[in-house]
């Protein structure tokens, strides 16, 4: 049996823990989701149907997302500190980079910021890569309920103020960058033919 | 009032998930895909969304380390431990149960001597003064009796276990007499007497 067990966690231990990270955006506490979804295992081990344990792991993962979510909404000041130090470190990281990292940042902020199921189903679905099938086993719900929420979800997120100003502003940056580069050529090129 | 331009582009917006999912069919792709390049406004909503979903989908998985589930490993350990327990209890069960088909004197008889063993072994301990506790601590070995004291302690098992028994006969004597022999003496007696008294009435009248 415990062979079996550790067999079961070596095959489910990063979906789970990717998925209570990216829903809580903190490592310590998505480590003790991991450790309290595979506890849970261990205790309910006789009683799981086997040939379900994917979906019964995520949604056993999914309710304890629920409850650390509670237990640390008095905690969100820190957690927002938390996100602005990333940011900053963002900030002070290599320029060329700076886009991209401060907009994955500001993306996943976006996620942990969704209600659920939302947040749960993008997670899933886009980031995980399950298919509708499971998600409908993990969290309860019908296929159509999966798909509208999914949609939902993904316009929330392009609703997001503040992504949709990194990304007109990397737009932005991109057009201009493109012109002084233009005009660098042009300019050596006139020089060239000047000397 | 929205313009009919307007609710277009609102019902094209609405279909960018299905197309990025591959949900829409084939001439709806196309309608979707030709009203997208002509209006700017579908245009730059639809990069858009397709910058983000791509964006999440990049988002990488995160590795849980050994280090997180050390204690997982450690639980299951002692788990373990606590499953075999739970098989000795059951053990404990089986024999339990076995010995309620042994006879209730046999059991009686069978605690009482364990009883008679533990008071002599106690007994033994109290008369036998600890010289020095010292080198009881120190000494992990078994400890050993002479064949002598071997012999004392069984010769006072036995005359411990002949009075156990003694007491036993007594008291089966005793419920005996108090419940079967003296019920049945006085019944006897009893009627006895009653036809003792008949006899000395005469009969008046024939038998019937």
């Amino acid at each position: 049996m415990r062979a079996l067990y550790l067999q079961a966690i070596d095959q489910h231990r990063h979906r789970i823990l990717s998925f209570a990270h990216y829903s809580l955006r903190v490592r310590e506490n998505a480590e003790d989701v991991t450790q309290e979804v595979f506890i849970k295992l261990w205790q309910h081990w006789q009683k799981i149907d086997h040939e379900k344990l994917g979906a019964w792991l995520m949604r056993v993962a999914h309710n304890s997302v629920i409850d650390h979510v509670r237990k640390q909404r008095p905690q969100q000041a820190n957690l927002d500190h938390y996100a602005e130090v990333e940011d900053q470190v963002g900030k002070e990281s290599d320029a060329n980079q700076f886009d991209q990292q401060h907009f994955k940042s500001q993306l996943q902020n976006a996620i942990k910021s969704l209600e659920d199921p939302f947040r749960s189903i993008v997670i899933m679905r886009d980031i995980q890569g399950m298919s509708y099938e499971e998600i409908q086993g993990s969290l309860e719900l019908s296929a159509s309920q999966v798909k509208v929420y999914l949609h939902r979800a993904r316009r929330k997120l392009r609703e997001n103020s503040k992504l949709r100003q990194l990304f007109e502003e990397q737009i932005a940056d991109k057009s201009e960058a493109k012109q002084p580069i233009a005009l660098v050529a042009n300019t050596d090129k006139g020089s060239g033919h000047a000397q | 009032m929205p313009s009919n331009g307007e609710s277009k582009c609102y019902f094209m917006q609405l279909q960018i998930d299905g197309y990025l999912d591959g949900d829409l069919s084939e001439a709806q792709e196309g309608v979707f895909m030709s009203h997208v390049q002509d209006c700017l406004a579908c245009s730059s909503e639809f990069r858009y969304a397709q910058t983000l979903q791509d964006a999440v989908m990049e988002l990488p998985q995160i590795e849980c380390e050994d280090f997180v589930l050390e204690p997982i490993h450690s639980l299951t350990a002692g788990g373990s431990q606590a499953k075999e327990g739970v098989h000795r209890d059951s053990l404990v069960t089986q024999i339990a149960g076995l010995l309620n088909f042994v006879p209730l004197y046999f059991r009686y008889g069978f605690s009482a001597a364990l009883v008679a063993v533990v008071a002599v072994a106690i007994s033994l301990n109290v008369v036998i003064p600890i010289e020095e506790p010292e080198t009881l601590v120190a000494s992990d070995s078994v400890e050993e009796f002479s064949p002598q004291d071997i012999a004392l302690a069984l010769q006072q098992l036995n005359v411990a276990i002949d009075y156990l028994n003694q007491v036993s006969q007594r008291t089966e004597v005793m419920i005996g007499d108090r419940f079967l022999v003296t019920p049945l003496q006085d019944s006897i007696n009893a009627s006895f007497q009653r036809a003792s008294i008949r006899e000395d009435v005469p009969l008046n009248d024939g038998p019937i």
